[in-house]
Formats: structure tokens, C-alpha cells, sequence
């Protein structure tokens, strides 16, 4: 899909000035973290909920330091780029939901600080083969106090696991929900998305009333 | 969502330096090149990002970010910004926020490196020529969370 980068705009000579004498008040956004381990099926979650195809952001790692104190060491990688999907919903004008699709390992936990802040809460995502993947992304997010729900994602309708065996495995407290999910169906994906807006929901009324 | 080869730069006839999986997004589609002859409404000549090195775009910072300045903060440009002298990035991004626009979306749209975009955003703000919508509140509250769960809700 292409698109207009400047849909809203009309060439003036050689410049391109917006639109409309009014100018719209910006929305106010709101950002959900869908966490997990390559291939585990964070973009294909983003993309069934999202209104627009998922965009790619890229922020860099950089290294700063590695090698500089070890001239034995002959690798001139300095810098290390990730990927991230994102898509959004509009809830309605002045609200738009965000969701960022994050890799979920500990060497790009360097990013997760941004991430996080202000965020609602997180959707980890999980591939009950390689449940292992998602545990640097547990550990953070309950180190931060972000709320978040774990999304065992079912490829093909099926559970290598039960719910049990899962919560056993990763060891989270109890109030930490567990919930199956297909990331191909955009029902499903909503249904572990209100989840999580349930366990927001949770810690914003306690924040009132404490 | 694709990024072809921008037809109207003579400098980048077909194939820019940009690395080519930020030309594809889809799981498989990464490491294919565009297909060269899709059509695109690229940036006008003049005002598309460059692939030089993210540093040479920040004049060499690479920390100092603004912490207010998330991934979904919301930027929109004055209408007097675009007569401003400006780099291409920074000139770019002010033509993209005529609407308000996330910063994220920024970065993808303009294929600039996400620490990069929040610097010249953070640039454009001081010198006047961005709005940098910051919420106040770190956490939402209860109100706007019902409000998403009723918007999510209605999604079939």
C-alpha cells in the first residue's frame, strides 16, 4: 500500500503549505506495548487491530564503550539497529490508541525506558514452544510496574501447553491474567486487548484513590 | 506498505541507500527489493531524508533527548515554520505536521532513525516552529482508559 505523505496539504509555487485556516487539535495518545520474542506473532497482533498497515520505526543501539577498552578485539560493529511495527486505532477524535510492537530480548531492553513511559500496559505475546523467549519482557514489565497480560498465541487453534502449565512456567503472580489468543483475528486480538485495558483500568483507580 | 525508490530525486535514480527492509514490512517481504516500478508519492525534490549517518542529521549528538518527547507524542507544525531556513529533515518534518502526527509516524513515513527524529523534533520545538503536545498526566486516567475500552468495544 502507498500512501500520500502529505494528504493534507496543497503546493503553494514550489512549497506545500497545510490545509484549512483552522488547525485540528491533536488527539490525545495512548500506547499499548506488545511484547515477545521474534516470530512469535507481535506484528501479525499489531496488524489485525491496527487501522493502517503496520509501520517500521528503527532506533539504534549504540554500543558505546564495547571495544574502546579492548583492542583485542577486532569487530568494527559499533551500533546496532532494531525494528519496531507499530499501528493505531482511533477511538474517536481526541482519543487514538497506539500499539508498538517491541522485540522482547533482553539486548534491546535499552529502549524499553522509553517504551514504557506513559504506556497503558503490555501484551506479551507467546509461542508455547519457545515460552522462554518472553522472559526478559516478564521481568521488566514487572519491574516497572507496568500491567500487562500474558497472550499465548495459538497458531493453528492449539495449545502446546495449558493455561496452567504456562503460568507455571513463567512463575508470574496471580493477578497476572493468562489469556489464549489467535494474533490473526482481529476479534480475538481485541478481546486480549480489553485485558489489558482491565488491568490499567486496575492501577489507574488505585492511583486515584491512593 | 511499501517505500519504492523515490522517482523524483535525480540524485537517487533507483535504488537509495536506504537498507531494504525498511522498504517492506510483512513478514517475508523484508529483504526483497521494491519493486521498481510502483509509483510513489514521495517527498517533493529537495525534501527527502537523506541516508546520511543518523549523527551528521543530529550535527553529531546522539543523547540529550527530551524525555517528554515519546514515541506517540503527538507534533504539529506552525503554519510560519515552512518559511523558516531549515535542513531537508527538519524541513520535511515540518510539512508532514500540518496535521498533528505522532512521532513515530513521523520517523517510519520519513525513514529516519527513531533517536534522530526525537532530536530534530526536539530541535524544531525550541526554535519555535513545532507545537510538542505533552500530556501531563505519566499514567492515563480512569475516564480516558473506559473510553478506549468503549472504543475497542465497538470494533467487530
Amino acid at each position: 500500500m502507498d500512501f500520500d505523505p502529505y494528504p493534507d496539504s496543497r503546493i503553494v509555487g514550489t512549497a506545500r503549505v497545510p490545509n484549512g485556516p483552522q488547525r485540528t487539535a491533536p488527539p490525545v495518545p495512548v500506547k499499548i506495548i506488545v511484547a515477545g520474542g521474534f516470530g512469535v506473532g507481535k506484528t501479525t497482533t499489531v496488524g489485525a487491530i491496527s487501522e493502517i498497515s503496520p509501520l517500521t520505526t528503527e532506533a539504534e543501539m549504540t554500543m558505546e564503550g564495547v571495544g574502546v577498552d579492548d583492542p583485542g578485539q577486532a569487530s568494527g560493529k559499533t551500533t546496532t539497529t532494531i525494528a519496531m511495527d507499530f499501528g493505531c486505532v482511533t477511538i474517536d477524535q481526541t482519543l487514538k490508541l497506539y500499539l508498538f510492537g517491541t522485540p522482547g530480548q533482553t539486548r534491546f531492553a535499552f529502549m524499553w525506558d522509553d517504551l514504557v513511559r506513559g504506556a497503558l500496559g503490555a501484551l506479551v505475546v507467546v509461542d508455547t514452544t519457545r515460552i522462554d523467549d518472553c522472559y526478559p519482557a516478564v521481568d521488566y514489565f514487572e519491574r516497572a510496574g507496568l500491567p500487562f497480560v500474558v497472550g499465548v498465541n495459538t497458531f493453528n487453534g492449539q495449545l502446546g501447553y495449558n493455561l496452567d502449565e504456562v503460568r507455571w512456567a513463567l512463575a508470574v503472580r496471580e493477578d497476572v491474567p493468562i489469556v489464549q489468543f489467535d494474533a490473526r483475528f482481529r476479534g480475538s486480538v481485541r478481546d486480549a486487548l480489553l485485558v489489558v485495558l482491565d488491568q490499567a483500568l486496575d492501577k489507574a483507580m488505585k492511583m486515584r484513590s491512593s | 506498505m511499501t517505500h519504492p525508490a523515490d522517482p523524483d530525486d535525480p540524485a537517487h535514480p533507483a535504488a537509495p541507500s536506504v537498507r531494504p527492509f525498511l522498504r517492506n514490512s510483512g513478514p517475508g517481504a523484508r529483504y526483497q527489493p521494491a519493486p521498481p516500478s510502483a509509483p510513489a508519492p514521495g517527498p517533493p525534490p529537495g525534501e527527502q531524508t537523506t541516508s546520511l549517518r543518523p549523527f551528521v542529521l543530529t550535527s553529531g549528538r546522539v543523547d540529550g533527548l527530551d524525555p517528554s518527547i515519546g514515541l506517540e507524542t503527538q507534533v504539529s507544525s506552525h503554519p510560519g515554520a515552512l518559511s523558516a531556513r531549515l535542513s531537508p529533515e527538519q524541513r520535511a518534518i515540518v510539512h508532514l505536521c500540518g496535521e498533528p502526527l505522532s512521532v513515530a509516524e513521523i520517523s517510519a513515513r520519513l525513514r529516519m532513525h527513531l533517536g534522530v527524529t526525537r532530536i530534530l523534533v526536539g530541535d524544531l520545538r525550541a526554535a519555535g516552529h513545532l507545537d510538542v503536545h505533552v500530556l501531563e498526566n505519566d499514567f492515563p486516567d480512569p475516564e480516558t482508559i473506559m473510553r478506549v475500552i468503549r472504543g475497542l468495544r465497538s470494533i467487530s
